[in-house]
């Protein structure tokens, strides 16, 4: 007979607190449930209060939206990376914020070469073409000579090990370019052609960020199509299933491996590209912050789900950019941007109390089980 | 019982230990005797200096280049005192509290360190000077300019640190000033970056505004990693200030500076920045948008610096083929030339050629020091403030960072 299951218990279980349990309130429930009702009495009133003020007009409330769905973009194609490596390795590869760096740089030195001889200003298409296919080449090739021999030795180690290896890469990488291209800052160019508004909705949307929301949305498409329809996708799905039983099966691992990584580089090039077309500067140490707010996206989400990274990412950042305004300006509180990266993090953790395997985790981590 | 003895043991422990932190035993080496202790020199090996500022990263420019400072003063002294070499121990603070700390306790760690030079970071020196001062070491901060560090309320754990460099005080008044007189603005929005730095010097500012009859319409924060400032200004915009006041670091300045044109309502709003810009790489950063920028700083002009300064430049050009790359070298000078005095002054040599410092004293000895330096004259208050300051705005005309030159690009304006 199965034995039960706690993972199986009634539905709802961590919404409402059955009678027959309340004997078994402990002072950590206390705790917990204060804490539900004080983020949601944040939540609920500063909206109510901040809607009240009416501080902000249509326009700019669009604007915040499109600023979270801009960085939001960028966290999700980040947090895509952390994801599949992490469905197929269960490992959690701190390097990938700088993978994302290698691309960001790699497309700086090819798009001022274009800015300087006009090619970004005559034909923005091809150049942005160029720029891309550079960015994705760079940070793929390291994605997967990172894992060739960075990973593969760890592969079969328990423990912290390969954390403990995927933190070095990370430094790894910052360190050595920062020693190979110096440690200031540089800037992206700056075409005028991307500053031209768009109107979407009747509101202006200067291009560049519409084109990056864009280009995150058909990349995440293509992502999804690959793993859900393509023979290597089915692979990759078959190992972060069951590696042994997959490579019973006659499937390649280290192949899969490989071709995980190089989906997470491309992303990771694309998300540079992106990111450093809207916020310009690029250094060696731009890849660990949004590195670490992509890989809380990807928890938040449900890690090891595809889309689950997606929603996670652009959670994140529409509450990053609407959440101060809507939240704190409401009850009071001055300087609210200054708590950004607190609102962030505190509804991160207040989704993953009522649901621990993220927003979209629940089915996978159920079948793993 | 034992529960009270065991508490009563634990205060007497804590106490004995606070006891022994604040004032350490009194030593006495080779006939010289001092408070705090006392560094012996043996003949024929170097004394040595610390030294913490920023070497890295972005804001790597404001501490290359006091490092250069001290290098000239050494070189002007040919490299020797009181028979000893001068060597230089610099370790990189990364312009924050937890390099502060961590290069503060490499220095104290070494028992030779005689004095510490830096930083050029407020937020680096407010951990750092008292782990310092622990060790009995003296430290001259050469650009970090928060107003707690020299501030008469200070704790004792600061009784060692004094400056070469202006306070924020000075600056905060002076750019209220220039706001309110010049640019004839009467509502402001101030944003720091939570530095002690930033975050006092607009405190100060908007205070002095404020007694000046300008309204501060919101104080704002960011943080110095932030690369999405859209957000905070978009609400900024909602409050129509006439100039927003954001005297931050480089990285988070730089973003401020190219999305504040692109925020609706904000496009003709100066924003003005401070001393934590003056460098080439501010440039790199916002590029095109720089060109008419304004950021307020202390006049380098040679009319305002001390009689030595345009030699100094030159020396300085000479040894690293480039004009100065940021604007506290001399500040760092005249905190090597301070030390060297203080040192000189109370260093006793022994017959065998040994050198005695008494640690104590060398503190009391530099605060005691007047000079005329080159970035003007020096002269400490009870609370180590030693230099002082004499406004200026400066306003970068060129987007590409080759040009940098301070005096052409950016180019004094104000006064």
């Amino acid at each position: 007979m199965r034995r039960p299951n706690p993972e199986d218990a009634p539905a709802g279980r961590t919404w409402i607190p059955r009678l027959s349990s309340l004997a078994r309130f402990t002072f950590v429930d206390v705790i917990l449930w204060a804490l539900r009702i004080g983020v949601v009495f944040v939540v609920v009133g500063g909206t109510i209060g901040t809607l009240l003020k009416g501080r902000y007009d249509a326009a700019q409330w669009f604007d915040f939206l499109v600023f979270g769905l801009t960085i939001g973009s960028v966290y999700a194609l980040i947090a895509l990376g952390y994801t599949m490596v992490y469905g197929v390795l269960r490992l959690i590869n701190f390097a990938h914020g700088d993978i994302m760096m290698t691309g960001a740089f790699a497309g700086y030195y090819v798009a001022s070469e274009f800015a300087e001889d006009g090619l970004l200003d005559r034909s923005p298409v091809l150049a942005m073409v160029v720029i891309l296919t550079a960015a994705v080449a760079v940070s793929t090739t390291i994605a997967v000579l990172t894992e060739r021999i960075a990973y593969r030795p760890f592969r079969h180690v328990r423990g912290f090990a390969p954390l403990i290896c995927a933190i070095g890469v990370s430094f790894f990488l910052e360190q050595t370019f920062r020693g190979a291209l110096g440690a200031s800052i540089r800037a992206y160019p700056d075409p005028k052609w991307q500053h031209a508004m768009i109107k979407v909705f009747g509101f202006g949307v200067p291009r560049v960020e519409a084109l990056v929301v864009v280009a995150a949305i058909v990349s995440m498409i293509v992502l999804y199509l690959v793993v859900q329809r393509t023979r290597m996708g089915t692979a990759m799905r078959a190992v972060s299933e069951d590696t042994d039983a997959a490579a019973m099966m006659g499937i390649d691992v280290n192949k899969v491996v490989v071709f995980t990584f190089a989906l997470g580089g491309i992303m990771a090039g694309i998300a540079g590209v992106c990111y450093a077309f809207v916020f310009k500067q690029v250094y060696f140490f731009m890849g660990f912050t949004p590195g670490i707010k992509a890989f809380g996206a990807a928890v938040l989400g449900g890690i090891g789900s595809v889309p689950g990274a997606m929603l996670g990412g652009f959670f994140l950042g529409l509450v990053e950019s609407i959440g101060p305004a809507l939240f704190l300006d409401g009850i009071g509180i001055t300087a609210p941007y200054q708590l950004r990266d607190l609102i962030a993090f505190t509804l991160l953790i207040m989704v993953l109390i009522f649901r621990p395997y993220g927003i979209l985790g629940e089915r996978m981590a159920k079948k793993r089980a | 019982m034992t529960f009270i003895k065991t508490w009563a043991f634990a205060t007497l422990a804590v106490a004995a230990l606070a006891g022994t932190s604040a004032a350490q035993a009194a030593e006495t080496k080779g006939g010289v005797t001092d408070d705090i202790g006392v560094l012996a020199i043996p003949k024929g090996a170097p004394i040595q200096f610390g030294g913490y500022w920023v070497m890295s990263g972005a804001d790597s420019a404001l501490g290359i280049d006091a490092k250069r400072g001290v290098e000239i003063a050494f070189k002007d002294h040919g490299g020797m005192l009181l028979g000893h070499p001068l060597k230089l121990n610099v370790e990189d603070d990364l312009c924050n509290a937890e390099g502060g700390q961590t290069a503060a306790t490499k220095l104290a760690a070494n028992p030779n360190t005689a004095i510490v030079l830096g930083s050029a970071c407020s937020s680096a020196a407010t951990p750092a000077a008292p782990i310092l001062w622990k060790a009995g070491i003296s430290d001259i901060g050469t650009a970090d300019t928060a107003p707690s560090l020299t501030a008469p309320d200070r704790k004792p754990e600061y009784d060692g640190f004094m400056r070469t460099c202006y306070s924020d005080i000075d600056q905060g008044a002076a750019d209220s000033k220039y706001l309110y007189d010049v640019l004839k603005a009467r509502k402001v929005v101030t944003i720091h970056d939570g530095s002690p730095y930033a975050q006092q010097l607009a405190l100060v500012m908007a205070d002095n505004f404020k007694k000046m009859g300008g309204t501060v319409l919101s104080v704002e924060a960011v943080a110095p990693t932030d690369v999405d400032m859209h957000p905070v200004l978009t609400r900024i915009a909602t409050e129509k200030p006439d100039v927003i006041y954001a005297p931050i670091f480089v990285a988070a300045g730089a973003q401020l500076l190219r999305q504040s044109k692109e925020i609706p309502g904000l496009e003709k709003v100066p924003l003005i920045g401070s001393s934590g810009q003056m460098a080439p790489d501010m440039i790199e950063a916002a590029r095109a948008s720089i060109v008419g920028y304004r950021i307020t700083y202390p006049d380098l002009s040679p009319e305002a610096m001390g009689k030595g300064y345009p030699k100094f430049v030159e020396d300085y050009k000479k040894a690293y083929g480039e004009a100065p790359i940021s604007g506290y070298h001399a500040n760092a000078y005249d905190a090597a030339e301070l030390a060297m005095k203080g040192i000189e002054k109370v260093a006793k040599t022994d017959a065998s050629g040994t050198t005695y410092i008494g640690r104590k004293a060398l503190r009391d000895a530099l605060r005691a020091t007047t000079f005329e330096g080159v970035s003007g004259p020096i002269k400490c208050d009870a609370y180590g403030e030693c230099a002082q300051f004499k406004p200026a705005v400066y306003e970068f005309t060129n987007g590409d960072p080759k040009t940098y030159k301070i005096g052409d690009n950016p180019k004094k304006i104000w006064p």
